[in-house]
């Protein structure tokens, strides 16, 4: 399996080569295009319950798509919904993923996806939600941000503090605490940050350079209210 | 070794950011650490226990961190993997035993606290649920007793409406007039009766009757053609006026809007508001009421029987016919489960009451009954 990704900036897509019999999962409408050898299957990744509790409980999609290559090697192209950056990590059975609910494209079969519920102050201020997905196994793992990723590398117990909400994914060695963003509750809220997470290495913490929550603060002001 | 599985990740100033894969093995002298990424020179890393310190870290602090001093700088090893840690456990030499222990202390701390806070938030949102669901009956009363009569018939009415726009209405005949006439006379008994009450018939082979809050009744062809007297569909009657009186769909709806909208909080479902809104029309019909309202318009329905001088063991005999025949789908009983003590509290309540001697219908069943189209009823 190979991958490459294309027009990288704000609308790139993902090339994947497939072997014979090889196969990769995708986010669910992930697929923009694809060889003739290879086959769309709809599944429910952890069963129906596991599907279930990924839809409901952290907003993704309930169905994965998995492009198999059952006649013969091809390629897929992949897609996110939303503009944004695409990153490609290896996993090797050692480093795992924290991902945030949207932060999902694609991995190849090895990867093992599971819902993990965070703590509650995590939860309720952290920006991601209650449940994340704990990404670990083996193989590729494609992920996608709304603006551009950066990646920020932190050595054992160097700091760092992110706004909550521009978390993309973070490896499991790293720690966090949720903290205002200012020493006084309201000075926290009114220089726009409120709350921020204080992450601490070693390990490797990925944001987005934009906050989706913001831009649809923004972008509503421009839709016409009907009725 | 060709190909190895790594078990840890080990962080370094020479290493990635992400932490260098490897592979940990516990020896009785230390720890042996093989790295993935350069086979070339992979000699193994022989590490003595002496030169270890350990401590719990990563992001729910469940795994096992361990740092010493190498010839390159300070090292950090992240094990997760159970088998390694366990093995490093046993062998572990009485220098290192207290910090291993305080370790895993901390893991148990963390998840405790962990267990402890969700138990909390869980327990909070349980008591308010079970509390508004079970503790709510005086927070419903006061509710319901604020609601006018007349939002409760507007509410009852378009539900009723909606409904009959897709019945069969029997505007005339026999069994209207004699339904007018039932209904006329236990009426005339009700002291203060805010309700106009509407009896319809709707043309159905489906032995049932409902009531709708602010007074709307339906009566099924059905059931008529399943009494044998019209003592008995009075019965009926009486039980479903009785639970418009008592005011028991107003009771249900306030008590489920209540956990509709506690769920709406917890949830933030703003949208479930709007079409909540909408379904209640729907539920209206399939308003299953509590034992305890059934109970309360049984015996209300008694009295209120026996002050309109209608034979009140019409409507026990009826309750226990339709009881002891399976025959048929028995759609009034499957909201009004009936049992044996259901109706020996019936007959006890009625020995009860002072005898009185009933006043027959004007009406002849029998004739009711023809006029329905249905055979007269021959007795098992």
């Amino acid at each position: 399996m190979k991958s490459e990704i294309l027009y990288p900036g704000a609308f790139p897509m993902v090339r994947v080569e497939l072997e014979a019999g090889e196969n990769i999962k995708a986010e669910s409408g992930a697929m923009v295009a694809c060889s003739p050898t290879i086959d769309i299957e709809s599944k429910m990744e952890g069963g129906f319950l596991g599907a279930l509790s990924r839809k409901f409980l952290t907003g993704e999609k309930f169905f994965f798509q998995t492009l198999r290559a059952t006649r013969g090697p091809g390629e897929a192209l992949l897609a996110p919904t939303v503009p944004g950056e695409i990153v490609i990590l290896e996993l090797d059975g050692v480093n795992d993923y924290m991902v945030q609910k949207d932060g999902f494209l694609a991995g190849a079969e090895g990867i093992v996806i599971e819902n993990k519920m965070q703590g509650l102050s995590r939860g309720l201020l952290g920006g991601e939600g209650f449940f994340i997905l704990n990404i670990s196994g083996k193989g590729m793992l494609v992920l996608n941000s709304f603006g551009a990723i950066h990646k920020i590398e932190l050595k054992p117990n160097q700091e760092y503090i992110v706004d909550n909400s521009h978390l993309v994914a973070w490896s499991s060695t790293t720690s966090y605490n949720i903290e205002k963003a200012t020493s006084g509750w309201v000075a926290s809220f009114t220089s726009g940050e409120g709350f921020v997470c204080r992450f601490r290495g070693p390990g490797l913490v990925f944001i987005q350079s934009r906050n989706p929550g913001s831009f649809g603060a923004w972008i509503r002001q421009f839709i016409p209210v009907s009725e | 070794m060709t190909t190895m599985s790594p078990n840890a990740l080990c962080f370094g100033d020479e290493f990635p950011a992400a932490g260098a894969p490897c592979l940990v093995q516990v020896e009785e002298h230390g720890l042996t650490i093989t790295f993935a990424s350069d086979p070339a020179d992979g000699q193994p890393e022989s590490v003595p226990y002496s030169s270890l310190a350990v401590s719990a870290g990563g992001l729910d602090h469940d795994q096992l961190v361990v740092k010493w001093a190498g010839e390159k700088g300070e090292r950090t090893l992240y094990l997760k993997n159970p088998d390694v840690i366990r093995a490093f456990r046993e062998t572990v030499p009485s220098h290192l035993s207290l910090p291993f222990a305080q370790a895993a202390e901390q893991v148990r701390q963390v998840r405790h606290r962990r267990r402890l806070v969700w138990s909390l938030a869980g327990g909070m949102i349980l008591s308010t649920v079970l509390g508004l669901w079970f503790g709510s009956d005086i927070l419903v009363e006061i509710a319901v007793s604020r609601i006018p009569v007349e939002w409760e018939q507007k509410l009852g009415e378009s539900a009723y409406r909606d409904f009959l726009s897709h019945q069969e209405v029997m505007k005339e005949g026999p069994a209207v007039a004699a339904l007018g006439e039932m209904t006329q006379r236990m009426t005339a008994q009700i002291l203060d009766n805010p309700y106009k009450f509407e009896v319809t018939v709707v043309k159905s082979d489906v032995v049932n009757a409902f009531a709708l809050p602010g007074g709307y009744v339906v009566v099924f062809t059905g059931l008529m053609k399943k009494a044998e007297s019209g003592e008995e569909v009075a019965g009926v009657l009486s039980h479903e006026l009785n639970h418009v009186l008592q005011r028991h769909g107003l009771e249900r709806i306030v008590k489920s809007l209540g956990i509709m909208t506690v769920a709406a909080i917890v949830f933030g479902n703003q949208q479930g508001l709007v079409g909540m809104m909408k379904q209640l029309g729907v539920e209206l019909f399939t308003l299953k009421f509590g034992r305890e309202q059934e109970t309360e318009a049984d015996l209300k329905g008694l009295q209120l029987l026996q002050r309109a001088k209608i034979d009140p063991a019409g409507m026990i005999t009826f309750f226990e016919r339709l009881s002891e025949k399976d025959e048929g789908r028995m759609e009034w009983l499957s909201t009004h489960p009936m049992n044996a003590a259901r109706a020996d509290r019936l007959k006890a309540e009625l020995a009860a009451l002072p005898k009185k001697s009933p006043e027959p219908f004007t009406f002849d069943w029998k004739q009711v009954q023809v006029s329905l189209g249905s055979q007269p009823v021959v007795a098992p």
